[in-house]
């Protein structure tokens, strides 16, 4: 069939659900087992859609993955088997076994939210959906229709689960909302893109709305979709009557409107709820015959996330170069700590400060890269929504971030060197990515701009064997070190030209290699940056937090005419005042990150009159910050950790626990702790000296529970008080508890649960250590949670609050131990 | 001060302690941010409701629980209803918990408070076309109220195919997700009962910090 898509009009079939209604499926009953107990029944609804001219007819099972489908009497396999096997039965009743008529196995979605929305892991999710394709594959499914998804996530697992489990061709379509949003987020532009990159034969739009509605939709989708293009609407929008659920749209209508999409761009269409065999009729008669409009390739460089899309078009945009260890000793720290905090905030405030992708290196030379990887993958991806750069060496490391990332991501990188093209290409092949070409290869950095721009073609050439297009490679010509290379600048901004005219691809630099050695950087980098991006410079990998760089981006935006009434200079600099002396540290950048409320009020009073006692106990978090960072000149870090931060806390701790201060205001006092401590971190490693930590303590929302705000709440005020906390985040298994308590010999352990029904959880976890560790504490807390019920359970300590589990953590660490 | 505003404010264990300024300031931005960045949504469908004893049947769904039969006692029609504020507020919180925990903490009560009350605009909208037939609606009660059991969230989401119309999930042990989500049977009679207490009064555990009428 593979030859036949995109050239000629393809028809699939209807509804299914509301036909079994009518015929007696009850409410909560399951479709899919109707395809043993009720054989007859659907078999028939089958080879009706062959009669009304289907050329694809979809198999009832829909639901029937190992995560939905739980019946007593039949296996997911029987069901799979017998419902392909009635596809082809219906088929072969209808006189339709010519070669040209298709049974596919529709999968839909999983009925779960992927993490971190929900507590399904892509892993769990990539095999109920393998499980789900081989069944199908083996019992004969000429292709895999994916449908009915809301999530980018989902639909990448069904994806890659089908093709990687079987050989036939994949479909996958998704419902979009009116909006042209996905429930989880998503755009049509990412979604297209990611889907393109892995591989679909054919993607779209179903379920949600009607033709009519789906007609705009369909254009966007068209505009970037270079596979042919599935359209299956519903009968109109579904409306309520006499307590059932019916579609208004009849078949001589939804057939005019599905002539209309077909002239739009639509290459296989068919239709979803509400639409009968007769709608399928009246469609086939009005559309057979008609020519499609054969899809084009596109050839917009698109990265996407799970909830936008980046385009890399003619106007520049930023790629945030902080999370990387190289030359960053802090970062270091954190990530031999694991302090995947950290690594978060990193990307967190690039964002705020103007990134539109982030780049991810987490290579060290000590530690396990393609587990880091994935993890701080994971995790940026679950607080931002800008695309990824994957950027690392390491073959496994790149391939489980590019399998797990949610979206299409941007990849760093693959050089003319046939070793790395060798490794990188298949990769971007399978999962799609925009890749970073480096112009060089086995003999090193050309020297001229030909010789790069030579390197670059090499690297275009190599991909398409594999079948990437250029509109998929981002090349860097690399910034050469102007005082080692006196012609460095001039060769990289004469390459980047030559490269954008001769291939039409898009570049990428890292561009503050150019000032290496020289003083005062970056007014080198943002003159160089500017001059880049009129060479053509398509991302720049930049620190988005400098103030030149911004200022020379904003500016040159505003100067090409790429932001519009220079809006987005204005917003960022209305307010902007020369520095005068008396403005130190905070640099402007553009937005200061909310401190809610916060800053308002300390700005009332004069900055002389404030200590950093005073800005704790206040929950002023910036003037915190600065606050710690001068008196850090003239103190030593653990003098005012001891003098100001600590008793700032207890204070703020009294008045909490009197009843006159609460819970938010205690908070704002941890945050901007928080920040002075952060501070007071960077300036002892300077200097060497090792903080002692309180001990280590443990803290975990039991398994089973996903509400993990006041498990956050305890980490703060600990780490404030210098525990040396170990989050094992929320949902986390006992044993995975026990093995860390046993691993690091802990002590205390703090657990969290919110519901009655978590608590057993949160039961079998300290029985599980009391066995392997019983020298530890546990203390717990939670809604459902009190003394009584604590006692039940067999905990050391109920803390009704997050003072109380500070208090005890004291309790128990500091006990026999010298306080410090 | 709003209705919204003092609802977060209470669920944020004020009590009848005035707040101060600046957390009232950050409760107003997370509730003006929170309402921008997210999209609500909800679904609701109607069945016929039988009821013998303290069992009630909707199709082939059985609910033994001697609350809900209360709370459904004469009604012969039940709406059931979902609602959620979707993953954005989610991932706003996620994303607060790394940086701010104060904002984390004052989103999650101002998400609390905005669901809430859009759950009553849309029962609001259910009660009116309800009116139109001359039928009236009970309270919502939702699983996992009184002895109505939590498990009863599968079959509830599974008829609203929740997930695909809303978005809405829940994991192996019943908690929805997105976490800011409601899901609810709704009684539909045919008489108007007086004196349904709403919301938080209603609940039996009167020693509750967050209680609204708390002395």
């Amino acid at each position: 069939m593979r030859e036949r898509l995109g050239k000629e009009l393809l028809f699939l079939d209807g509804g299914m659900g509301t036909l079994l209604q009518e015929r007696g499926l009850k409410p909560g009953e399951l479709p899919e087992t109707w395809n043993l107990k009720r054989k007859e029944e659907i078999i028939e609804i089958h080879r009706q859609y062959y009669e009304a001219g289907s050329d694809i007819v979809l198999s009832n099972t829909f639901g029937a993955n190992a995560l939905k489908f739980h019946d007593e009497d039949c296996s997911l396999r029987e069901i799979i088997f017998a419902a392909v096997d009635n596809v082809k039965t219906a088929r072969a009743l209808a006189g339709k076994d010519d070669g040209r008529h298709y049974a596919a196995l529709d999968i839909g979605p999983t009925g779960k939210l992927l993490e971190p929305m929900g507590d399904l892991s892509f892993d769990e999710a990539y095999e109920a959906f393998a499980q789900a394709a081989r069944y199908g594959a083996e019992a004969g499914a000429d292709l895999i229709h994916i449908e009915t998804m809301s999530d980018t996530y989902e639909v990448k697992a069904a994806v890659l689960a089908a093709k990687e489990q079987t050989g036939i061709p994949v479909f996958a379509t998704l419902i979009f909302d009116e909006r042209g949003k996905l429930l989880t987020g998503g755009d049509v532009t990412g979604t297209v893109a990611m889907l393109e990159g892995l591989g679909v034969d054919a993607l779209g739009i179903n379920c949600g709305l009607g033709p009519e509605q789906m007609l705009p939709i369909l254009k966007e989708i068209c505009r970037h979709a270079s596979v042919p293009v599935i359209v299956k609407p519903n009968a109109g929008l579904p409306k309520q009557r006499d307590g059932k659920t019916c579609y208004d749209v009849t078949p001589e209508i939804f057939a005019g409107w599905m002539k209309q999409l077909v002239e739009t761009g639509a290459c296989i269409i068919g239709g979803c709820c509400g639409t009968t065999p007769a709608h399928i009729r009246a469609m086939t008669k009005a559309c057979r015959g008609m020519q499609i409009q054969v899809p084009t390739e596109k050839t917009e460089t698109i990265v996407s996330s799970y909830g936008q899309a980046v385009v890399l078009g003619d106007c520049p945009v930023i790629i945030g170069e902080r999370i990387n260890p190289t030359g960053k000793k802090r970062f270091k720290q954190a990530l031999k700590e694991h302090d995947i905090d950290y690594i978060l905030k990193e990307g967190i405030c690039q964002q705020e400060q103007g990134a539109h992708i982030l780049d991810v290196n987490v290579g060290l030379p000590d530690i396990d890269e393609p587990a880091m990887m994935e993890e701080v993958v994971k995790e940026l991806q679950g607080i931002t929504s800008l695309p990824l750069q994957i950027d690392t060496v390491d073959q496994r490391a790149m391939e489980r971030a590019m399998r797990i990332y949610n979206g299409k991501p941007m990849v760093n990188s693959v050089s003319g060197k046939q070793e790395s093209m060798a490794m990188v290409f298949p990769l971007v092949k399978k999962y799609g990515g925009v890749v970073i070409g480096l112009a060089l290869d086995e003999n090193g950095i050309p020297k001229t701009a030909e010789g790069r721009v030579e390197v670059a073609g090499k690297i275009i050439r190599e991909a398409a064997k594999y079948g990437i297009r250029p509109k998929d490679i981002v090349i860097d010509v690399l910034t050469m070190t102007i005082s080692s290379e006196p012609e460095g600048a001039i060769t990289v901004l004469q390459a980047l030209e030559m490269v954008r005219k001769k291939y039409h691809v898009r570049t990428v630099l890292g561009v503050s290699n150019i000032s290496f050695g020289l003083p005062y950087r970056p007014a080198v980098n943002s003159v160089f940056y500017a001059l880049a991006m009129q060479k053509g410079l398509t991302a720049g990998i930049i620190n988005p937090g400098s103030e030149e760089m911004m200022k020379a981006y904003r500016s040159y935006l505003a100067l090409m005419n790429f932001d519009k009434n220079c809006e987005a200079y204005i917003a960022a600099y209305a307010d902007y005042k020369p520095a005068g002396p008396a403005r130190t540290g905070s640099p402007a950048s553009g937005k200061t990150d909310s401190a809610g409320g916060a800053s308002g009020t300390g700005n009332d009073r004069k900055t002389g009159e404030m200590d950093l006692r005073y800005t704790i106990e206040r929950g002023l978090k910036e003037e915190s910050g600065r606050l710690a960072k001068a008196l850090a000149e003239t103190e030593e870090p653990l003098s005012i950790i001891n003098q100001h931060l600590i008793p700032a806390l207890d204070t703020v701790g009294k008045r909490f626990e009197q009843g006159t201060l609460f819970l938010p205001q205690l908070l704002m006092s941890a945050d901007a702790a928080k920040e002075a401590f952060a501070v007071l971190k960077d300036t002892m490693e300077q200097s060497g000296i090792v903080q002692e930590k309180n001990g280590k303590i443990i803290l975990a929302t039991v398994k089973g529970d996903i509400h993990d705000i006041g498990k956050n709440i305890v980490k703060v005020l600990l780490e404030n008080y210098g525990f040396d906390v170990i989050d094992l985040g929320k949902d986390v298994d006992p044993e995975r508890i026990v093995e860390t308590a046993v691993k690091e010999d802990i002590r205390l352990v703090g657990l969290s649960a919110l519901m009655t029904t978590t608590v057993v959880n949160m039961e079998e976890t300290i029985r599980l250590l009391r066995k392997e560790k019983p020298d530890c504490q546990v203390m717990v807390g939670g809604a459902v949670l009190n003394q009584e019920y604590a006692d039940m359970i067999g905990a050391d300590f109920y803390g009704k609050d997050a003072m109380q589990s500070v208090h005890f953590a004291q309790k128990v660490l500091h006990s026999g131990e010298k306080e410090s | 001060m709003n209705r919204k505003i003092r609802e977060a404010v209470r669920y944020l264990g004020y009590g009848r302690h005035a707040i101060d300024e600046q957390t009232l300031a950050l409760v107003e931005s997370s509730m003006e941010e929170l309402s921008s960045g997210v999209r609500e949504r909800f679904i609701y469908r109607i069945f016929e409701l039988s009821q013998e004893g303290e069992t009630l049947k909707i199709g082939d769904w059985e609910i033994k629980s001697r609350s809900l039969s209360k709370n459904m006692k004469g009604c012969r029609q039940a709406a059931v209803f979902a609602a959620t504020l979707g993953p954005e507020a989610d991932q706003m919180i996620r994303r607060a918990s790394v940086t701010e925990m104060a904002k984390a903490v004052v989103l999650q009560a101002c998400a609390a408070a905005l669901l809430e009350e859009y759950c009553d605009s849309c029962q609001d909208r259910i009660a009116q076309e309800m009116a139109e037939e001359g039928k009236y609606l009970r309270p919502r009660f939702s699983p996992g109220y009184g002895d109505f059991d939590i498990c009863h969230q599968e079959m509830l989401l599974k008829i609203l195919q929740a997930d695909k119309t809303i978005g809405l999930t829940m994991t192996k042990s019943f908690m929805l997700t997105p976490t800011k989500s409601v899901t609810a049977l709704i009684g539909i009679s045919m008489e108007q009962t007086p004196c349904h207490r709403q919301g938080c009064e209603v609940c039996e555990k009167t020693d509750c910090a967050y209680r609204r009428d708390s002395k």
